[in-house]
């Protein structure tokens, strides 16, 4: 009885010392890496799956899961403060500053195939201290979408100046269409602003430059199409967002960035639309650029391999895989005309790349983006002036940068 | 086997007396659940009383955080004269003390109410109403704040109905925008007798409180709040009525046949039999009330995420907003003060309601 108890327990430690060995023998020629992003659509993560499928099969000693997860900003934030971050992972421009700040990111950028080739204003978007951190996997920008059937039917043509939009928007606020649907949102709004020659800090983030001619005139023209009837918000028509207003012909106009264009086509596709670059105002042309890179942690336990898989994703093939679906757009300057062979009707905003401003703040300005948008209702809600609100973002700004 | 063992073990090992052999198994009973509240509930409890006093940004270890004192609190109540940090506090201060006078006292009269109905013996289809009222604290609130979302949408049911009855009466009623609509309601109904922030008196829109004027302070909740108001009292109000339907069964017959051959008519009965013999319950019911309305939460974040114009801005949403933006050392002191306000207020109440409470 004993005896024979003896020898199963022995057995029992001998399959377990094999079951763990086992695997760390074939871990010798195998790197597995996990590639963690958030899921925007079906089509996006299929098309992902297939791209890591692909370098899978031809990559057989770099495994690569792909996790995509929901509430990506907290399981990214719960993995980094556990110490066990993903091989690599997406990193928003607007988070890019806070994570080189924890010093969560490896500076990355100078390993990889010809980097001349992102357009500067996105590589500027993940550079910090001078380094190149994390290749921007694609980008948005923010246009000016309008109905040709109702421009037509006024006789009108795409507006190409502020004053333009504005008759525009004047003339086609009838039989219950508005011209023009405007969010109380900085997202939108700071377009307008550098469109008007303002800025919101100075370049090192040490003092607000917001409260300034320019950015009035903007907030006055933003405001004032709201506040003379020509505009309204998603939410006043009922909406979650400008494309809905837009898609359901509510609106004659909206600026929105490209994702707009495959929502409208699965949503309404009998709208009749077009995209035009924004209006341009007193400072010239300006828009937005949304961008996200592809990261690798400052604590990589391969950091080799996440680098070459990396410079797969963001190399010309990878990228062309990934942004022929037509989501984003690419971030090479030279994958740019076989794109817009697929894509014609999104020129406008690949155009953008050239004049566009990052999504990008300092650590802690969360705070002043919030006063914007509390400022834009209550300039929108008629409770507020122009020039106060600027003088109160203003103030709060300048606190915050003083307290970094 | 544990009776009267010898005290010396064959092995001359070490022997508990008897009341010591009660005390270690009562320990080993009670440890499964000793080690859990530990490590689940003290352990984080104390770690994120720590971070609060430290720069955390919540992207690193948080042993990587350097401490800061008390700077963190210092800025929530603006001791260090900065101003951005405590101004929001007290515009979430605002925001949830109206949330929190509005919902406890009609949820928990109205839990009341609805359960001395479904009480009563001759109410018809009682199980159905009693479910029916039970449902929607069943359900996620998240559901149901997204449903509610679609109910307040401009275009929505509540302004259907309201629109088709006003017509029906010959009134004109313009559809309100619900959720995004940043007016506080005291504001809007002193409107109606023509006060506004432009015929105000000075002394109101001009003395500045903690970052706010009177005038702003007296706003009450934003219409938007009030939405976010109703959505909660009937969430809410199911689960306290099933404790007031609990202890309603709970009363003894004999005292109301008792009080009736005394000559008590029924509305003595209900204020010196029923009310005083809820005592317990109603403090019970109050206090998880205002708890669950200090934390309000969820609800926020689906409908308003704090818009319009920070009017939806609860202590917990800003608590939230700063753990997830980098600020985590900021919002585990926001957290703190946040206990310290429901534990003061959990004791105010407790002398209020609780004096005569039993047990």
């Amino acid at each position: 009885m004993k005896k024979s108890l003896r020898f199963l327990a022995l057995a029992i430690a001998l399959a377990l010392i094999a079951v763990a060995v086992a695997p760390s023998a074939q871990a010798a020629q195998t790197v597995n890496l996990v590639l963690m992003g958030w899921s925007s659509s079906p089509s996006e993560n299929e098309r992902l799956q297939k791209i890591v499928d692909d370098w899978n099969a031809a990559n057989p000693d770099i495994q690569v899961t792909l996790n995509q997860v929901p509430d990506y900003d907290t399981t990214l934030q719960k993995s980094l403060a556990g110490g066990e971050p993903p091989d690599v992972f997406y990193v928003d421009s607007f988070r890019f500053l806070d994570l080189v700040r924890a010093e969560a990111l490896m500076p990355i950028g100078e390993k990889l195939t010809d980097i001349d080739d992102f357009y500067p204003a996105l590589r500027n978007a993940f550079t910090a201290n001078g380094q190149f951190y994390c290749p921007p996997k694609d980008f948005s920008t923010l246009a000016l979408q309008i109905n040709t059937e109702m421009f037509e039917a006024a006789g009108l043509s795409a507006p190409t100046t502020w004053e333009e939009m504005r008759a525009a928007a004047e003339k086609l606020t009838k039989d219950g269409v508005f011209g023009v649907v405007v969010p109380a949102d900085f997202a939108r709004w700071i377009a307008f602003l550098y469109g008007a020659g303002g800025s919101v800090t100075d370049d090192a983030f040490t003092k607000m430059t917001i409260n300034s001619p320019e950015a009035e005139a903007a907030m006055e023209f933003y405001t004032g199409l709201y506040l003379d009837g020509f505009a309204k918000t998603p939410a006043d028509l009922g909406v979650g967002w400008s494309g809905e207003a837009f898609g359901k012909g509510l609106v004659a106009m909206a600026f929105e960035g490209n994702w707009i264009e495959p929502y409208l086509k699965d949503q309404f596709p009998d709208l009749k639309h077009k995209a035009v670059e924004l209006p341009a105002g007193p400072g010239g042309k300006a828009t937005m650029a949304f961008t996200v890179c592809y990261a690798v942690p400052m604590k990589a336990k391969n950091p080799d391999a996440a680098i070459k898989f990396v410079n797969y994703l963001t190399g010309a093939e990878g990228m062309k895989a990934w942004t022929d679906l037509g989501l984003a757009m690419p971030t090479r300057a030279s994958l740019r005309e076989g794109w817009l062979e697929l894509f014609p009707n999104l020129e406008p905003y690949l155009n953008g790349a050239e004049y566009a401003r990052k999504w990008q703040f300092v650590p802690g300005f969360q705070a002043v983006l919030d006063k914007v948008n509390e400022q834009l209702s209550l300039v929108m809600a008629g409770n507020q002036t122009a020039r106060g609100a600027l003088a109160e973002i203003e103030r709060v700004g300048n606190e915050v940068l003083a307290s970094r | 086997m544990a009776v009267a063992a010898p005290s010396i073990g064959k092995r001359g090992g070490f022997q508990l007396s008897a009341k010591g052999q009660e005390r270690a198994a009562g320990f080993t009973f009670i440890l499964p659940a000793l080690i859990i509240v530990v490590v689940f509930i003290f352990l984080p409890l104390f770690s994120a009383f720590l971070i609060s006093f430290t720069n955390w940004n919540g992207l690193q270890p948080p042993f990587e955080a350097q401490g800061v004192g008390l700077r963190n609190y210092e800025r929530i109540f603006g001791l260090d004269g900065t101003t951005v940090v405590r101004d929001e506090f007290f515009v979430a201060i605002k925001n949830t003390f109206y949330y929190t006078l509005g919902v406890v006292p009609t949820q928990t009269a109205l839990a009341l109410v609805l359960a001395f109905i479904v009480n009563q013996q001759f109410l018809r289809f009682r199980g159905f109403f009693r479910v029916a009222f039970y449902f929607p604290s069943i359900t996620s609130s998240i559901v149901i704040a997204t449903i509610f979302l679609w109910l307040f949408n401009r275009n929505g049911v509540i302004n259907g109905v309201i629109g088709g009855v006003a017509n029906f009466l010959g009134l004109q009623y313009s559809p309100v925008t619900w959720i995004n609509d940043a007016n506080g309601i005291i504001h809007n109904f002193l409107r109606l007798f023509g006060v506004t922030i432009r015929t105000a008196p000075a002394w109101m829109t001009e003395t500045t409180i903690l970052g706010q004027t009177i005038w702003q302070w007296i706003s009450g909740p934003s219409v938007t709040m009030l939405a976010i108001m109703l959505l909660a009292i009937w969430t809410t109000t199911g689960t306290m009525m099933l404790i007031f339907l609990a202890a309603l069964q709970d009363i003894p017959r004999q005292l109301y046949e008792a009080a009736s051959v005394d000559g008590a008519t029924r509305w003595q009965q209900f204020r010196l039999i029923t009310v005083p013999m809820l005592r317990p319950t109603t403090f019970f019911v109050l206090t998880i009330g205002l708890i669950g309305c200090f934390q309000v939460f969820d609800q926020i974040y689906v409908i308003s995420q704090g818009n319009p114009a920070g009017t939806t801005k609860t202590i917990a949403w800003i608590v939230f907003r700063n753990l997830r933006d980098s600020q985590a050392g900021l919002g585990a002191a926001l957290a703190f003060v946040l206990f310290v306000i429901i534990a003061v207020f959990t004791v105010i109440q407790r002398r209020l309601v609780g004096k005569t409470v039993q047990q």
